[in-house]
């Protein structure tokens, strides 16, 4: 059978488009670190070192002194933080009353949510902006956050519902009528059996969140309030063509994401589990 | 199964906060937006009637049309590019083997990066004088291009920074390609089908409602993700080069405080995207996209 | 002692305890005042509001600062459609006219007529008119800059070039600027430029105006732009050869790679064209001499005008304690803080002529250029759809500059884009 050829040759050649392929797609991040550490005002080489010789490492420094970039990670690191127990909580009751409601409510609800997923943001900014003006709610975290109140995000919704379809229904009918209230069957029976979604649902809304950039741009006011993101365009602005700092900035925003990337790949391949 | 009163009202509860927040945030805001259309708004003054002159303008707007070929442009650079590279990677690492997690995660990883990075990322490797790009294409002995900053070339390289991002559309790929029975392939070898013959008439037919899917994302997608790059690389230039509708909309409304007009074209935005969708659907024949969701 | 005696002598205690404090607990109005720019024209406004809190311990005065002067333009928007402007902004007479036309500035006349600290005669007339709207003063201009020419004073003297003299001329700046641009390190790439500029209607206006044209036809009731006189054409020709056809400025690869001021900043730009607002940054170079010199002159001499004013939010809840910051900042001691940052040509006649200003021992040391320059200072249209029409011309003189498309082409296509704007009305 073809499928269980595997030569020498065809190792080697596998590997070999393998490995190049991955280098293509990570290479960046690589660049971006050597670039960080340069010395900032000085023009930047014209040919290609990886390691720069002297390293700058108060390049680091020196951002979150430019601006108050401290503060702004700690915001962002709030909203996100803040985001994540509410998203679970919205997303996992509608997938769990999903999961049990009947047949046409569902199909509706479902096709609701795929519509949702469909729209593109920018169809809806404006006059988002406009009702959240409306409500007073401009500058204020309460903005940012907004969106848990659809589970962040229809695909969280569906990932629960997924995750809860399985719970055998015997087990719910015991509990109902053992007298728990749905609630409760919730709390106690379904989200226990459900860590894997939570996990995963946590993961993407945090980087959801972390990198929000037209929200807070639109909404956020106040400079204490920034997020990380606006900061990172701030700086950007500062000086347009100190690229060593920039990318600092850069870097110090990927850190955490690639760090939940390393430690929780299963969160991004949820969809291939279902 | 019956199920009491009561409990059922408790779930439809439980749907409420989900409610609410599509009504809040996605049902009025379209519907304002709607309606904005014929008005004209600047949040200071109370709106005014207009009727279809916002539309009208548009039509004859010369930065409107542009924004809409951009666009268009855009997407027609994009989306095959992207579906032919995600589906080739998906066939690449397809089968579970030493090292995949890794290849896998490497071609994952810049999905993960954030908008706002990547954007600033891409502006760096895409500098003409000092950007990696440049400078590695200068020692292949290959030409290099000005990138951003020529108005020919702006848009291919915005659309160069976009082809990396496929994390999500190779994971349901890899899901489809999951989804196809082994037998198949075995019983098409067994007729002693080739690999191309492999590939086209097993694979292909059966990863069809996926492809479709990633297709139809991909659209979607391309009707915002030029958002952010053309605002923190070009601003929309050199010379409107890069001016894409949502920066258009952006401009328009948050610039300009012309929020009827940013509405007119947030409603012809919409029913463009819904147009193209409709017209894969009719392309693919509706290719069996799986309900089972 | 008694217990007694204790409590009273505590309770006498208290009492004087509150009555010493008493001042200080009277209740704090708080305003809010917000501003744009870089990092060191921020510093001087934060000594300004320091020194204001000096003065007046009851009013508390907070500083938004908004770094990019495009974000500053849509926060102002966003501000004022959310019903939320800080109490005080500065907003520039080429950008005013919007809001003003739609009511939602406080006008300062009446309170500057009631003033007994500054009155309408201590200002230079050139920098009030523009903010005069339909015969009430709007906005206190605190500034009357114009465009002149910063230059590297060392590269100058390394190219044998002496310091440009107060007459100019046009000719004489491109053969400086041809001298100043070289390759310094041999590698076949030129990295020392002679000049750099923003591309864009406000730096091109005063050389139009210094050929005989204009940028419009009738600066009080503008109907269209008249750039494509002889005398408009041949100035856009000019400038716009700077780049193309002289190369002594970067062209748009160079300008991408790193930027014509922080080329000057960096000590690889010999000279750089701008308003007084650069000052506070360049201050803090240290690496080499620097000064400032007129505009070269043309047929004729003019000079364009930068003003900013101060302007009040009439939903603000606090007039009262707004105006008299608005008054503190444009004394003779409030504009003496600002103008020994650096950052204003002071509207106030009698801060422009003192020493805070004209130091030679603070750089630049020849600002006595700035006051010079007023006599023949003109100001572009005041319009509420201004900012449209200058950000369209922009994007069409790049296209030139960059040797993107020919001039003809580009004040063709200018003049007919920005046409509707003209008679446009956006309510």
């Amino acid at each position: 059978m073809i499928r269980s050829e595997r030569t020498p040759w065809r190792t080697a050649g596998f590997h070999l488009t393998a490995l190049s392929v991955s280098l293509i797609f990570a290479v960046p991040v690589i660049w971006v670190l050597a670039a960080s550490l340069r010395l900032p005002g000085a023009p930047p080489p014209t040919d290609l070192e990886l390691l720069p010789d002297p390293i700058i490492w108060s390049n680091y420094v020196q951002i979150f002194e430019l601006l108050p970039l401290g503060r702004y990670l700690l915001n962002s690191f709030a909203v996100a933080a803040l985001a994540v127990p509410l998203t679970v909580v919205v997303a996992s009751w509608a997938g769990f009353a999903l999961a049990q409601v009947p047949e046409h409510v569902r199909a509706a609800f479902l096709a609701l949510a795929i519509v949702v997923r469909m729209t593109p943001i920018t169809a809806l900014w404006l006059t988002r902006f406009l009702v959240l003006n409306e409500l007073r709610l401009i500058d204020s975290y309460a903005a940012l956050l907004a969106p848990v109140w659809l589970g962040s995000s229809p695909l969280f919704v569906l990932i629960f519902y997924w995750s809860f379809r399985r719970i055998p229904a015997d087990v719910i009918e015991s509990a109902r009528l053992d007298g728990l209230g749905a609630l409760a069957i919730w709390r106690r029976i379904a989200l226990p059996l459900a860590r894997p979604a939570i996990g995963a649902v946590s993961v993407l809304t945090f980087v959801q969140y972390w990198s929000d950039f037209i929200n807070p741009l639109l909404y956020l006011k106040s400079e204490s309030r920034y997020t990380l993101p606006i900061g990172l365009r701030l700086l950007q602005q500062m000086d347009m063509t100190s690229w060593p700092l920039l990318m600092a900035g850069v870097m110090v925003m990927i850190a955490p994401i690639m760090i939940l990337f390393v430690l929780a790949q299963r969160a991004f391949w949820v969809e291939v589990r279902s | 199964m019956h199920i009491p009163t009561r409990y059922r009202l408790s779930l439809y509860l439980l749907l409420t906060p989900f409610l609410a927040g599509i009504t809040l945030l996605v049902v009025i805001p379209a519907g304002l937006s709607f309606a904005l259309a014929f008005m004209s708004y600047d949040a200071l003054s109370p709106p005014v009637w207009r009727g279809v002159q916002n539309y009208r303008h548009l039509l004859a707007d010369d930065l409107f049309r542009r924004a809409v070929v951009n666009s268009l442009t855009f997407l027609a650079l994009t989306v095959p590019l992207r579906t032919l590279i995600t589906l080739g990677l998906a066939l690449l690492l397809r089968r579970p083997r030493r090292g995949i997690r890794l290849y896998r995660a490497a071609v994952y990883m810049p999905t993960v990066i954030p908008g706002v990075a990547y954007a600033l990322i891409w502006l760096w490797i895409l500098n003409p004088v000092y950007g990696p790009l440049n400078l590695v294409l200068g020692a292949l002995n290959l030409p290099t291009a000005a990138w951003l900053v020529d108005p020919r070339t702006a848009l291919p390289a915005l659309a160069l920074a976009a082809l990396f991002q496929i994390g999500e559309g190779f994971v349901v790929l890899l899901a489809g390609l999951q989804h196809i029975p082994d037998d198949y392939y075995d019983a098409a070898a067994l007729d002693g089908a080739g690999r191309m013959a492999l590939f086209r008439h097993v694979t292909l037919p059966l990863l069809a409602p996926w492809l479709f899917l990633v297709i139809i994302r991909d659209i979607i997608a391309s009707a915002q993700n030029t958002f952010t790059p053309a605002l923190l690389m070009t601003g929309g230039g050199p010379y409107y080069a890069t001016l894409f509708l949502p920066l258009l909309i952006y401009q328009t409304a948050f610039d300009r405080f012309r929020f009827g007009e940013g509405a007119a074209m947030t409603t012809l935005l919409f029913a463009g995207v819904g147009g193209l969708i409709m017209l894969v659907w009719r392309i693919s024949g509706g290719w069996g996209y799986d309900d089972s969701v | 002692m008694t217990l007694t005696c204790r409590y009273g002598l505590f309770a006498l205690f208290v009492v004087v305890l509150v009555a010493c404090a008493a001042p200080s607990l009277a209740p704090a109005r708080a305003i809010t005042f917000m501003v744009s720019g870089d990092a060191a024209e921020k510093a001087a406004y934060e000594r300004l509001v320091a020194a204001f809190r000096e003065r007046h311990p009851t009013i508390q005065v907070t500083l938004i600062h908004i770094p990019g002067q495009s974000d500053y333009r849509k926060r102002l928007g966003i501000d004022f459609a959310a019903g939320t402007p800080a109490d005080i902004v500065l907003i520039n007479y080429r950008r005013y006219a919007a809001f003003a036309a739609r009511g939602v500035l406080e006008p300062l006349g009446p309170y500057l007529a009631q003033s007994a600290v500054i009155s309408t005669d201590d200002f230079y007339p050139e920098a009030m008119n523009p903010f005069i709207w339909q015969g009430v003063i709007m906005c206190l201009p605190q500034n009357l800059s114009s465009l002149v020419v910063y230059y590297n004073r060392d590269l100058f003297r390394a190219a044998g070039l002496p310091d440009p003299s107060p007459d100019w001329t046009w000719n004489d700046m491109l053969e400086a600027a041809q001298r100043l641009t070289r390759d310094t390190n041999g590698d076949g790439v030129v990295d020392q430029y002679g000049l750099g500029t923003e591309v864009s209607l406000f730096r091109v206006a005063p050389f139009i105006w210094q050929n005989g044209g204009d940028v419009v036809d009738d600066p009080q009731t503008p109907t269209r732009l008249t750039l494509d006189t002889p005398a408009a054409r041949e100035a856009i020709q000019w400038f716009v050869d700077l780049q193309v056809k002289h190369h002594v400025a970067p062209d748009a690869v160079a300008e991408a790679a790193e930027n014509s001021e922080s080329r000057f900043l960096n000590g690889r730009l010999g000279m750089f064209l701008n308003s007084r607002r650069g000052v506070p940054t360049y201050r803090t170079i240290t690496d080499f001499d620097w000064d400032v010199a007129p505009l070269p002159r043309g047929k004729q001499r003019a000079g364009i005008l930068h003003a900013d004013a101060y302007c009040m939010a009439q939903v603000s809840k606090q007039k009262e304690a707004a105006w008299t910051f608005i008054e503190f900042a444009n004394s003779v001691e409030g504009q003496r803080i600002i103008a020994a940052t650096g950052r204003t040509v002071p509207s106030l006649r009698a801060v422009a002529g003192s020493p805070v200003f004209l130091d030679p021992q603070t750089r630049p040391a020849n600002s006595r250029v700035f006051l010079d320059g007023i006599a023949f200072i003109r100001a572009v249209p005041v319009m509420e759809t201004w900012v449209d029409i200058e950000d369209m011309v922009a994007e069409e003189l790049k296209r030139a500059y960059y040797g993107q498309a020919s001039v003809d082409d580009v004040i063709e296509t200018a003049i007919t884009r920005t046409r509707p704007f003209f008679t446009r009305r956006d309510r």
